[in-house]
């Protein structure tokens, strides 16, 4: 058996799959100790823990401990001078009209903030010698009396020799045993000394807490029986064995969101989908991801709550729009969606837990595209009126009917969502209608064929239970990880030569690494080099062909980058402007043994053959499913509704829906 | 024609998200470090007659002001005869620009052979020529401080591109390649504004368009008449004074005079000094911008777009010959001192109608360092921007070593600087204890940055204020602290004045330290777990704590 558990922020699901067997199951979280929440989850599932060969897992600890800022107490060491580079951060401000404005807050206190004598330069060569061994007995009785749990070591220069950096780390761990001592380049080999040390910051705070927690949780199931592959997912769409996570915990910071893309990439592919924009919408919010060919894209360019993280992640963008985003006017007179929600407590007004303010979720009430019997399997009641009471002041405001209001809600949120969708594709040079859209979340399959009518795409693909599509990515996702390094050279004649010793010796590592994992097989590869006009600060991604590795030359790789900046910022350079790689990245894979299969859970009860929907022109009439009883390679044209036990798929006017051999079900736009 | 609703909020917020894709790609392509890293740049939507509707915010001294320095474009010009291959260039502090470094360049906008509006990109350029490399402290005259762009029309196909405009350009600047760069990604900014425009009109119909484009300004009108109107009606004053011409030791003063009637706003400069002989003088536009970022900050709330319906209820009176609104010829290189002073002295105004809404003074100065350095391959022009602690106010401490309030450059990373220069590093950079000014909230810590000199022939300009004077407090806080620039020589400690060149020797350690803002409020309600905490992070000594918070001194005694 094939065990998927994440934890969500409300739901820790969990989804099962034993040969053509598949159980699921959704139990509350249990945010103060999530590991209460994991072991209830396997306690339901079917057999006893032994059973489980491959134990896959996902969660939302380190998020959670750097935004409730319960991480360890750290220490953060720098080269003299810089102490505060911490609380400088970049001088700018994220909201330039606020005059009350406060940065985002460290994770570190400036007393805990350390410098030792020693500098190097942009080429790597020292300047300031380290003297290791005086400069650490230096710092002792400080690191000694601060009762830290870890220590974060950040010196100027490290990304291009990180020797000084290796030597203090080196010599801290041996006369402090027991505290986990990062150092920068463990983390990110990227310059910009305030993004570099925020993120190593970011790693010595989350490491005690998450190797606490993964040796709790391994040792618990254990305890049960458990004795097969526990492996937890990555923030780049991979997993590692707990072992390797343990080691390198900030790599954990995204992995919820990440873990839904891989389901999304993993069950499109039967269908023969490759090119897809996956769309989660959840309670609070919507995240985006575009993929192309099967591979999501990578960026090593975000933020947790406000503070820099340089490690490469799914490039995902997130917009707050959610079920539970409320509906509302300002004081302009504009109708707006979100950012805020009406959260878990009270919830949407239709909930009846004593939310009176109208949310997305009161507007497909109000639509019909909820129906109050089939919300969550029946599971809990809806209150049609309230959600009607909740918008009434919004139609009074616009002049509208209360339908028309809610309809107009609900178009604003597709507008929100179609904007991050821009963020991703276009903004990046790839046009959205060349994608699939793949909806998932318990929200967002309610929405996905509008959101695909806005930006001109014309299929959406529905995969199996969308609203635990996380878990299922947990159990379908391969071993990886991506290894960065700077290297900068100007491409000339040599760079064919330059960039084959990097890719021999990059490949090298992963080799030994995936070997130390226990992961023995093939690995798959993906080489991407870092670009950019001599003289600009922001690279250009360029995927070079490892195939064609052996004939690559400059004029290729020259080929490629002007193509590339070209599509996203509408300029190619001059004729024979000089052009730099500043760093490479491969991406590893070791592809797991094979895909579990998916489909949909029964629902156990009868529906509903037709519902009656209001939209802006009026109320009509639609058909209603349940999915797990549509048959395979029957189409059937729109309005209607499709429920299943995680979600409900809404697919209005002009579109038809087939659920093909994979168990997807493919949504399709009549052409005009 | 009347948009629906939900269009108006759908086609709006595009709008706005292509403004900050404009934005985000002007920085991201750009090659100074002063575009690149600081983002000293801006990009905007304008309607078809260069009214702003949508900007991406990056810099509120050039947003404030994008569409009226459009207006000297329209003036001179025919818009009507206008082609898709133009674009207007202008930088001409004298006829509605701000100076000489922040070049404007406009795009029109063709919807099916109607122009439905411009796209608009500013940036802050290294190197205009003039007198000295990057900064002409002791220019006489606007001419002396680098190349003037009157409102021009030009073209695409035959200006660029190794056109007559290009090649002008190239000749004039001292760092061609990031300069000329910077320029090539103003106008892929503007290229990409026009392709999104473009597309939203295909999807939308470009006559919808156009009216979401007019809706959004009376949109923030209204959002700002509201704020307006909610302040107490009155005639409130306020005043500021900057240290120094630069030449002699006389304070210049400023005096704002705010009156509020109903839901319009009236800001007069009567009274202010005249117009100095040095690079002081601020040219109306950057007047404008200044005290129109002044009335939104406090008036309103952060979310409203910055547009031209903004305008609509606030007037704007500046006396001319003053040194907030010079004649020409008079230089205007550091204008934003003085529009820093005119900043303070209308919300020194403000405080009397809005208490709990403005802050205490800041640092509120743009220092503008500038190190060159005439190598065996030409010039090296390091130029950064440097702000201080901000003023505290009613609900918060002033933020801390952050960028002024009407610019929000970010810093040059020292990873950065080891890379693009090797006539000097970063030996430190850090924050400045007991550098605040206390209070019921603290203003904000300054800074220092110091660098040292590896060459010889190197020069430092610079151009500064509150060197002398300190930030001023509110409702009974303390002042602020003075700002410095000292060249460190062997033993010998050189202090350098607020505008300053001088030449640099090899050895030589250049600091620059900036001040802390001012306090808010009584310094006995300040909460002591806050004291403490700024005690143990090595914020404030014990000593200036015991001086300034009886309630530690009453603690400490009991």
């Amino acid at each position: 058996m094939r065990t998927g558990v994440e934890v969500g922020g409300t739901f820790t699901d969990l989804v099962a799959v034993d040969g053509d067997d598949i159980f699921l199951t959704k139990v509350p979280s249990t945010p103060s100790a999530p590991d209460r929440g994991v072991l209830e989850a396997l306690s339901r599932s079917p057999g006893p823990l032994a059973r489980i060969e491959d134990l896959v897992h996902g969660s939302t600890v380190a998020t959670n401990a750097i935004l409730e800022r319960k991480g360890a107490k750290i220490a953060f060491v720098t080269t003299v001078g810089f102490r505060d580079i911490l609380f400088l951060q970049r001088h700018d401000r994220l909201n330039i009209y606020d005059l009350a404005y406060a940065k985002p807050e460290p994770v570190v206190k400036r007393r805990d903030c350390f410098e030792v004598t020693e500098r190097c330069d942009s080429q790597g060569r020292v300047i300031r010698p380290l003297d290791v061994e005086a400069e650490v007995e230096r710092l002792l009785p400080q690191l000694k009396a601060g009762g830290y749990a870890a220590i974060a070591i950040c010196l100027l220069s490290s990304y291009v020799n990180p020797t000084h950096e290796r030597q203090l780390q080196a010599e801290l761990m041996r006369r402090l045993p027991g505290i986990f001592v990062t150092g920068s380049a463990d983390v990110s080999q990227e310059f910009r000394e305030f993004e570099r040390s925020s993120t190593t910051t970011l790693a010595a705070y989350v490491q005690p807490v998450i190797d606490a927690y993964l040796d709790r949780l391994s040792s618990a199931v254990a305890a049960q029986g458990f004795a097969g592959r526990f492996s937890v997912m990555q923030s780049n769409g991979g997993r590692l064995p707990s072992e390797g996570m343990r080691r390198n915990a900030i790599a954990a910071l995204f992995s919820g969101p990440a873990a839904g893309v891989v389901g999304a990439v993993r069950q499109c592919g039967r269908s023969g989908v490759g090119n897809l924009i996956a769309f989660d919408m959840g309670g609070t919010s919507t995240d985006v991801c575009l993929v192309t060919d099967g591979r999501p894209g990578i960026s090593a360019d975000t933020t947790i709550g406000g503070l820099p993280v340089r490690t490469p992640v799914l490039d995902i963008e997130t917009v707050g729009a959610g079920g539970g985003s409320l509906v509302w006017i300002d004081e302009g007179g504009m109708l707006r969606v979100g950012p805020q929600s009406s959260g878990a407590e009270p919830g949407p007004a239709c909930y009846g837990r004593g939310g009176t303010a109208p949310t997305i979720t009161d507007a497909h009430v109000i639509r019909g595209t909820i129906r109050p019997e089939a919300f969550l399997g029946g599971a809990m009641t809806i209150h049609v009126d309230k959600a009607h009471a909740a918008f009434e002041p919004i139609a009074n405001e616009l002049g509208m009917s209360i339908p028309a209001a809610a309809a107009a809600a609900l178009r604003l949120a597709v507008a929100n969502i179609v904007q991050a969708i821009q963020l991703v594709s276009t903004e990046k040079g790839r046009d959205p209608r060349d994608y699939a859209l793949v909806p998932y979340g318990g929200a967002g399959p309610l929405l996905a064929a509008e959101v695909a009518e806005e930006l001109g795409i014309t299929t959406v693909v529905v995969t199996p239970n969308p609203g635990v599509l996380s878990a299922f990515g947990l159990i379908a996702s391969d071993f990886s990880r991506i290894y960065a390094r700077t290297q900068r050279f100007t491409v000339d004649d040599d760079t064919g030569e330059v960039i084959r010793a990097a890719f021999a010796d990059l490949e090298q590592i992963a080799r030994r690494d995936f070997a130390t994992y226990g992961l023995g097989g093939e690995l798959d590869f993906v080489l991407i080099a870092e670009m950019r006009f001599a003289g600009q600060a922001f690279e250009v991604p360029v995927e070079l062909p490892l195939d064609a590795l052996c004939r690559l030359d400059r004029h290729a790789v020259t080929a490629a980058f002007v193509a590339a900046h070209e599509r996203i910022f509408f300029h190619a350079g001059l004729p024979n402007q000089k052009i730099e790689v500043v760093g490479f990245r491969l991406e590893v894979a070791r592809p797991v043994d094979s895909l579990p299969k998916f489909r949909e859970r029964p629902l156990g009860r009868p529906t509903a053959a037709r519902a009656t929907m209001s939209g802006e022109a009026g109320s009509f009439e639609a058909a209603v499913f349940s999915c797990p009883d549509l048959p395979t390679d029957e189409t059937f044209a729109g309005p209607l509704l499709a429920e299943g036990f995680s979600s409900t798929l809404y697919v209005p006017e002009r579109w038809s829906l087939t659920r093909d051999a994979s168990e997807n079900i493919i949504l399709t736009r009549e052409a005009t | 024609m009347t948009v629906d609703p939900i269009d108006y909020a759908v086609i709006s917020q595009a709008l706005l998200s292509v403004a900050r894709e404009m934005g985000a790609k002007l920085i991201r392509s750009a090659y100074s470090t002063i575009l690149r890293e600081a983002r000293d740049g801006s990009a905007a939507i304008l309607d078809r007659d260069g009214y702003t509707v949508a900007q991406a915010e990056l810099i509120p001294m050039q947003l404030g002001t994008i569409g009226s320095v459009f207006q000297a474009c329209a003036a001179a010009y025919d818009l009507d005869a206008m082609t898709e291959d133009e674009f207007f260039a202008i930088n001409d502090p004298y006829s509605g620009g701000q100076h000489l470094q922040d070049v404007f360049f406009f795009h029109p906008i063709f919807v099916d052979g109607r122009r439905i509006g411009f796209a608009a990109s500013v940036a802050h350029h290294l190197d205009l020529g003039g007198g000295s490399p990057g900064l002409s402290v002791n220019a006489l005259d606007v001419h002396s401080e680098g190349i003037i762009i009157p409102p021009t029309k030009c073209s695409m196909s035959r200006d660029w591109n190794g056109g007559v405009l290009e090649r002008l350009l190239r000749a004039n600047v001292r760092a061609p390649l990031q300069t000329m760069g910077d320029f090539d990604a103003q106008i892929a900014a503007n290229r990409i504004g026009i392709q999104r425009v473009q597309e939203l009109a295909a999807k939308y119909g470009g006559a919808k368009v156009e009216a979401v484009m007019a809706a959004f300004q009376d949109y923030s009108e209204r959002r700002a008449r509201a704020g307006i109107a909610a302040a107490p009606d009155g005639v409130y004053h306020g005043e500021a004074t900057l240290d120094d011409d630069g030449l002699s030791d006389t304070p210049i003063r400023i005096c704002s005079t705010v009156t509020i009637e109903g839901d319009r706003l009236l800001v007069d400069y009567e009274g202010t000094d005249p117009q100095v002989a040095t690079t002081l003088n601020a040219p109306l536009a950057s007047v404008l911008s200044a005290t129109m970022s002044c009335v939104k900050m406090v008036l309103t709330s952060p979310d409203i777009p910055f547009n031209a319906g903004l305008l609509r209820p606030v007037d704007v009176v500046v006396p001319v010959g003053s040194i907030l609104n010079p004649r020409y010829p008079a230089p205007v290189r550091a204008r934003m001192l003085a529009c820093y002073r005119a900043f303070n002295a209308t919300m020194k105004a403000l405080a009397q109608a809005v208490p709990e809404k403005v802050i205490a003074g800041g640092y509120d100065a743009t220092t503008s360092g500038c190190l060159a350095w005439l190598g065996p391959s030409g010039y090296s022009v390091y130029l950064e921007i440097f702000g201080g602690g901000f003023g505290a106010g009613a609900r918060r401490n002033g933020c801390d070593a952050v960028d002024s309030p009407l610019s929000n450059c970010a810093n040059t990373p020292v990873e950065a600087i080891d890379q693009d220069y090797t006539f000097f590093r970063v030996e430190d950079y850090a924050l400045l204890p007991d550098s605040f000014g206390h209070g019921r909230h603290r203003g904000g810590t300054g800074f220092r940055r110091a660098f040292r000199i590896l060459e010889d022939g190197a020069t430092i300009s610079l151009y500064s204020d509150h060197f002398r004077g300190t930030a001023e407090p509110l409702f009974g806080g303390g002042p602020g602290t003075t700002g410095s620039c000292e060249i460190h020589r062997g033993d010998e400690v050189i202090s350098l004045p607020s505008k300053a060149k001088a030449d640099l020797r090899k050895g030589d350690l250049v600091v620059f330290s900036f001040g802390g803002g001012a306090g808010y409020g009584d310094p006995a309600d300040r909460r002591p777990a806050e004291i403490e905490a700024d005690i143990a992070d090595g914020l404030m000594s014990r000593e200036a704590a015991l001086s300034a918070y009886p309630q530690l001194r009453e603690a400490t005694d009991a």
